[in-house]
């Protein structure tokens, strides 16, 4: 399993919090997104969610460039950041995020940022906090989003048990690829869950994600018969190529189908990722290329 | 980005300017909407046939400014001078009254049009007759103009009219008024005609401001019953009292001649119905037009007696209001789903009355009101009032004067007309209260998300505790009626008409960095000096130099204000929207009288620019006195060059915290910038009679506002639009509409009671709002907005052409978020190829 608990549960890494989320649970809700999941899914559009640690990210079109600012030069250890042929940067990734930080802080178009940053339990709450005027007439709350937010299980339960002392609606999207345990932990805090289930394929669940289908299958019918009351909806991304005829889809919806009371929805395709895989210099993978 | 209501038709008139007529009509986006909703293709137009056919016969046509209002009004002022200005008002009505052409128009359920056939403006020389001549001067010349005004009735124009009243206009006297300093920070020019766009008045170009007036009053009683109130109290006059004699006499003879020149003039138009009649050979037709001709026979002279009367008296009233005088953004129109309710209930009751009947007279209303355009002739109110135009608010919902939810099936009506009429009209308001029914909100929200921005939403909660404060009781203000764009008037307790200061203080805040200068005006001292901006070392210092001017600026608003109040009474008069007025029967007083015993004087005047300001001064104290990363010299040489070449500096300052993200940084100076004004108000208010209370209400003016601000220390490019209303400066607003909202909360200083509206505006991607749950949270949102007792709160669903002009101006649309589930980024930060296929969902509803 590639999953890291967090050191003392009372922190964690994130990458963005979102308010006004309308498609991530009930009502108007903040989502919090969590940094590092274990799957590698070939159509991700978050990919600055896989990694645990804090990644740099820069998106060259923003960039005033170096003839008309360059701060950010002055602002990292030597060679980290160097000029490029076009009068813009080129960043060392192979260099820690935190050294970038100070230079990111000071990017004045901000086209210098760090992907990730480590957040206790109380400075996200209080953060969620600012809209619960919102919460309380929409039935929202707070959902947490990734990456895969049990992937920092310990840290989630924390978020999880407070936002409850606290009075928030809670809500989860989880792939379900965790230990069972620390899905049982979290779920006990939650109000709502979200659970994706991509193909029932394993053979090609294993290849198209990296990791395999079984564990992920086995967890929901568990969440299922230990939290009976829990509201869950199941969701698919419906992919070109990989799950997206109507016989696949059938089947999923036919497996769901199969459990009382489960939400169904099927997301649709979108490449709007694109672009941080450029601002990550990553690769961009097939399945999303190919649709350009 | 100018809001869509305020865009919809503009009428922009720069004659003096450019010795040459400039008029624009329609917007490309308004004239597309009008060919395409006309179209074939809309979805209504079988269920709508009559206002179709009506709307096809103007459309298209070339608007045609008609003289005959103010030929009338002219030749009978010429005779009566010396006499009371109230009495000449009503006798110059009844003139009119007697002579304006009257016409039936062709498929119309109603009567009473006061312009030529199709689409028409007409002129008030008592405001700008001294001018008038040198602007109509050029227009029988002019090919290009869709405004067209015939070679005869220029000729009119400039050798009858305009020569009357040069010497006699109400501007010209507040002009020669004005102190040196004031007048510097006012008026551009030494004749007062154009506007500095800096402490800018409203009083010359309009009568009055936006009004309400007591429709009911007349659909009870008519006039003749108003008439015959006049007699009584006049029958009871002291004969001998100086006082009754020379003041309540006039009054009350007033009243009656103006009564009696509206029945006159429905009179008129039973008259032409009954001829129109005798030729007319489609049997259906001719029944239409001898019900219009028994209608005028009796309303609005006696009380209506059913829905189709009603709408006929309603009209009558507000259309002759339009003859008696320019109300600032159109007489409003007032409680609709109230005071139409009665008669509605009772037809439908009685089987005389259907819903499809209901909305095709409602329509007929609406396209009656597409037809008027408010034409601006003063070269500031022109530009000033830039797509002003038609803000006649139709007040839907709300409470009753109990206090309980007052929405009926006829409200609902009404949000129907709005999702299926295809033009912009009417301007319709919905009063939001914390007990809102489900379904009211619903509707609503629906409403809103047809695209169209409407209705507008106004909140009790707000509205309601604040006019209390102010004087009213309960009853009065929870009967309070939605006026012009964001006001809410009580039409028998208000007694306040003279036009406030438009005040451009993000001019203020330029004249800090160019000490008591703007570079628009190089070398000349407009305001005080406060300094060299360059020098300043602490935070402290710049606030004080922005407190002190924008405490000048205060000062130049309430002094002015002063005068206005002072000189508008010897020159305008409103008999028949004073018969209409309690307070004013009462004590026999012209509502334009600066003082009426128990009336409240709900004025304002307007902080414009908030947004613009609240970031500029936030970026320089946190850049350069908090994290100390820039100098002020550094800031005012990038300013100085319109950040040339300074593009970091430029966007360092657009990083800074802003207003609108519910970021305490921001915030807590705009609050405090909020305090300023109310403690000028709480302080010298009184001295001038009235409540002059702080709003925030632009209409467009933050566009030729900002066309007099330079660069400012935000990264706000020279001559720019400003921020508009309370909303965020364009593109900054990151954090979504619910930071939005609580910036606009916790900037507010709740325990004061001298503020008046705040406008705020609100753009919501489709997606974020898309099927029943997206219905569902906008409701909610709503909910929250009443519950910060929010005054107004208007919503612009982005639409296809809003995501291509952010994909053409990226800056303007920094904050604009693609919301999807479980993913989330900026819409700028999307190449534009993704861009395009965000566009090509957005068009086919396709997101999730």
């Amino acid at each position: 399993m590639n999953c890291i608990e967090s050191d003392g549960q009372q922190s964690g890494t994130v990458f963005n919090i979102q308010r006004f989320s309308v498609h991530d649970g009930p009502g108007i809700r903040t989502a919090v997104f969590f940094k590092g999941c274990p799957m590698r899914c070939r159509w991700c559009c978050n990919p600055e969610s896989q990694h645990f640690e804090p990644e740099v990210g820069y998106n060259e079109q923003r960039c005033l460039g170096t003839a008309r600012c360059g701060h950010c030069l002055h602002n990292v250890p030597d060679g980290i950041i160097s000029c490029s042929e076009n009068e813009k940067i080129t960043v060392n990734r192979s260099a820690d995020a935190e050294c970038f930080r100070q230079a990111a802080a000071e990017c004045p178009a901000e086209s210098l940022f760090i992907y990730g940053k480590r957040k206790t339990v109380a400075e996200i709450l209080d953060d969620a906090e600012k809209d619960a005027v919102f919460y309380i007439r929409s039935g929202g709350g707070i959902t947490l989003s990734g990456g895969e937010p049990f992937a920092q299980g310990g840290f989630s339960a924390a978020l999880l048990r407070e936002a409850k002392r606290r009075r928030f609606h809670t809500a989860a999207e989880t792939a379900g690829f965790v230990p069972w345990e620390t899905l049982q932990t979290n779920c006990r805090f939650l109000d709502y869950l979200f659970y994706d289930i991509k193909t029932l394929n394993p053979a090609k669940h294993l290849e198209q994600t990296g990791v395999p289908l079984e564990p992920i299958l086995d967890n929901f019918k568990a969440v299922l018969s230990e939290y009976p009351a829990l509201p869950v909806c199941v969701r698919t991304p419906v992919i070109p190529d990989f799950n997206d005829t109507s016989e696949e889809l059938a089947e999923i919806e036919h497996f769901v189908a199969g459990f009382p009371n489960i939400r169904y929805e099927r997301l649709p395709f979108h490449r709007f990722g694109t672009a941080k895989y450029r601002f990550l210099n990553r690769i961009l993978p097939y399945c999303v290329a190919i649709s350009s | 980005m100018m809001n869509r209501h305020c865009s919809s038709f503009t009428v922009n008139i720069n004659a003096l300017q450019t010795n040459m007529t400039s008029i624009t009509i329609l917007s490309p986006h308004e004239q597309r909407l009008l060919d395409k909703n006309t179209g074939k293709d809309s979805p209504f137009r079988e269920q709508h046939r009559r206002a179709f056919r009506i709307l096809e016969s103007f459309e298209g046509t070339r608007p045609q400014i008609d003289v005959e209002r103010a030929q009338y009004f002219t030749e009978s002022m010429k005779q009566t001078e010396g006499e009371p200005l109230v009495l000449r008002w009503a006798k110059a009505l009844y003139h009119i009254a007697g002579h304006i052409t009257v016409s039936i128009d062709d498929y119309q359920l109603i009567a009473g049009r006061i312009g030529p056939q199709g689409r028409y403006g007409i002129l008030y020389p008592e405001l700008d007759g001294d001018f008038l001549d040198a602007a109509v001067k050029d227009l029988p010349n002019r090919t290009e103009s869709p405004f067209t005004i015939t070679a005869e009735d220029a000729w009119t124009v400039v050798e009858e009219i305009a020569p009357y009243w040069k010497g006699k206009t109400y501007h010209e006297a507040l002009n020669a008024a004005l102190p040196p300093e004031i007048h510097r920070l006012t008026y551009d020019d030494p004749q007062g005609l154009r506007s500095r766009f800096i402490v800018n008045e409203t009083s010359s170009f309009r009568s009055s401001i936006q009004w309400v007036h007591d429709y009911e009053k007349v659909l009870k009683r008519g006039f003749n019953g108003i008439k015959a109130e006049a007699q009584t109290k006049r029958d009871a006059l002291d004969p001998n009292s100086p006082l009754d004699q020379c003041e309540k006499k006039p009054f009350l003879d007033a009243v009656m001649i103006v009564s009696d020149a509206v029945i006159l003039w429905a009179n008129r138009h039973a008259a032409a119905a009954r001829e129109l009649a005798e030729t007319e050979t489609d049997a259906q037709r001719k029944k239409e037009i001898l019900l219009i001709a028994a209608h005028c026979e009796r309303v609005p002279a006696e009380p209506a007696r059913n829905f189709h009367e009603a709408v006929q008296s309603q009209w009558f009233v507000q259309m002759f209001s339009r003859l008696e005088q320019k109300t600032g953004t159109i007489i409003s129109n007032g409680r609709m789903d109230q005071y139409l309710y009665p008669f509605y209930k009772r037809d439908k009751e009685q089987g005389l009355l259907t819903d499809e009947q209901t909305l095709e007279l409602l329509e007929c209303l609406w396209v009656g009101l597409a037809q008027f355009i408010d034409l601006y002739i003063s070269p500031a109110g022109g530009a000033f009032n830039e797509g002003y135009a038609h803000w006649e608010a139709v007040t839907i919902g709300g409470q009753t004067p109990d206090g309980y939810d007052a929405a009926n099936e006829l409200t609902y009506l009404f949000l129907q007309s709005k999702r299926e009429f295809p033009l912009h009209y009417p301007d319709l308001a919905a009063r939001i209260h914390t007990l809102s029914p489900e379904r009211y909100l619903w509707e609503v929200a629906e409403t809103i998300k047809d695209g169209s921005g409407f209705p507008k939403l106004v909140n009790d909660e707000e509205v309601v505790p604040l006019y209390v404060s102010k004087g009213a009781t309960f009853e009065e203000a929870y009967d309070y009626a939605v006026s012009g764009c964001t006001e809410a008037r009580m039409p028998n307790r208000d007694t306040y008409t003279s036009g406030g200061a438009y005040v451009n203080f993000a001019s203020a805040l330029e004249m800090v960095f160019y000490n008591g200068q703007v570079k628009k005006y190089p070398g000349q001292l407009l305001s005080i000096e406060t300094g060299d901006a360059a020098a300043f070392t602490s935070w402290e210092q710049l606030w004080n130099a922005y407190k002190t001017q924008h405490l000048w600026f205060l000062r130049t608003a309430f002094i002015q204000q002063y005068l206005i109040i002072k000189l508008r009474a010897e020159h305008f008069a409103q008999p028949m929207g004073s018969a209409l007025h309690n307070l004013c029967m009462k004590y026999c007083l012209d509502l334009h009288t600066p003082q009426i015993p128990e009336g409240i004087n709900l004025g304002y005047f307007e902080y414009i620019g908030y947004g613009t300001v609240v970031d500029s001064l936030a970026a320089v104290k946190y850049l350069v006195f908090d994290k100390k990363r820039l100098t002020m010299p550094e800031i005012l040489d990038a300013m100085a060059v319109n950040f040339e070449g300074k593009e970091d500096i430029r966007a360092l300052l657009r990083s800074a915290p802003s207003y609108g993200n519910h970021d305490s940084y921001a915030d807590e100076i705009a609050k405090e910038i909020d305090l300023l004004s109310l403690d000028y108000s709480k302080k010298y208010s009184a001295e001038l009679g009235i409540h002059n209370d702080l709003r925030y209400v632009p209409f467009t003016s933050h566009v030729p506002f900002g066309k007099v601000v330079s660069a400012t220390p935000n990264g706000r490019l020279a001559w720019t639009p400003l921020s508009d209303g309370t909303s965020a400066s364009h593109g900054q607003d990151v954090n979504g509409p619910t930071a939005v909202l609580l910036s606009n909360y916790v900037t507010k200083n709740y325990r004061y009671k001298n503020r008046a509206a705040r406008m705020l505006n609100i753009k919501f991607t489709p997606q974020s709002l898309k099927g029943a749950e997206g219905t569902q949270k906008l409701v909610s949102f709503i909910r929250t907005f009443c519950d910060l007792k929010l005054w107004h709160v208007q919503f612009n669903v982005v639409n296809e052409e809003t995501l291509r002009s952010a994909q053409k101006n990226p800056d303007l649309y920094r904050g604009l978020i693609v919301r999807i589930a479980g993913y989330s980024a900026y819409f700028t930060d999307l190449s534009a190829d993704l861009q395009n296929d965000l566009i090509a969902r957005t068009a086919h509803n396709e997101l999730h």
